[in-house]
């Protein structure tokens, strides 16, 4: 019987390339591998946007208009609305000039609970420490 | 019916449209606000939720579970233990 906390660190750009819808959709669906465990084990993911990919986390993208496919915003919400804990890293929504409001924090809008939060880069660090997997997208 | 379709469900979970894994976890979700005892009724037409995970979910857990199936899309009910 044991947890095995996964980190899905995301730094890729949205919609360069798959690599952010990606993390979002495995750490979605780790939360349904337990059916396939034995009983007891349970899988904890976290997902953390670094770097370029705190970019993902932008609102108001216009996925469909400009590039034809599926927003990611949506599956930043439906995250959240499945209560992982998603981080984004402070440094670097600072460097970009970003604020709170420009940012996914919540998933109200479709019945979420749980919101996004801004944390510094030490924090990220120690939830990457005690993380048994590091996923990099 | 069963036991469990003919019982009034304490909550309906619509999540017509939603493919795998979204109607797990949001089943999983909802059940875990369930009291005890409860049956809940989630309309789902996604077949790999409907047929496979929802199910071996259910049992895995020790929740009565039952499958309706309809045109196009599943009555699966759940009883939490």
């Amino acid at each position: 019987m044991a947890t095995k906390k996964l980190a899905f660190i995301v730094k890729s750009l949205p919609y360069k390339t798959e690599a952010s819808r990606l993390a979002l959709t495995h750490a979605i669906a780790s939360q349904t591998v337990e059916i396939y465990l034995e009983d007891g084990d349970m899988v904890e993911p976290v997902l953390a946007f670094m770097g370029d990919g705190v970019l993902n986390c932008l609102k108001n993208q216009k996925a469909m208009t400009l590039y034809g496919v599926t927003s990611l915003e949506q599956h930043i919400k439906n995250s959240l609305l499945l209560d992982l804990k998603v981080m984004i890293c402070k440094e670097d929504v600072e460097r970009f000039g970003l604020s709170e409001d420009a940012l996914i924090m919540d998933a109200e809008d479709i019945g979420g609970e749980t919101n996004a939060n801004i944390a510094p880069f030490n924090e990220i660090m120690k939830e990457m420490d005690s993380s048994d997997h590091l996923l990099f997208f | 019916m069963g036991e469990l379709s003919s019982a009034t469900p304490a909550q309906t979970l619509d999540v017509l449209g939603r493919v795998c894994p979204y109607p797990l976890v949001l089943t999983k979700k909802a059940m875990e606000k369930l009291p005890s005892g409860a049956v809940i009724k989630v309309l789902c037409d996604a077949p790999a939720s409907a047929e496979d995970s929802i199910p071996r979910y259910a049992e895995k857990q020790g929740f009565k579970f039952e499958s309706v199936k309809n045109e196009g899309y599943w009555e699966l009910y759940i009883q939490k233990k």
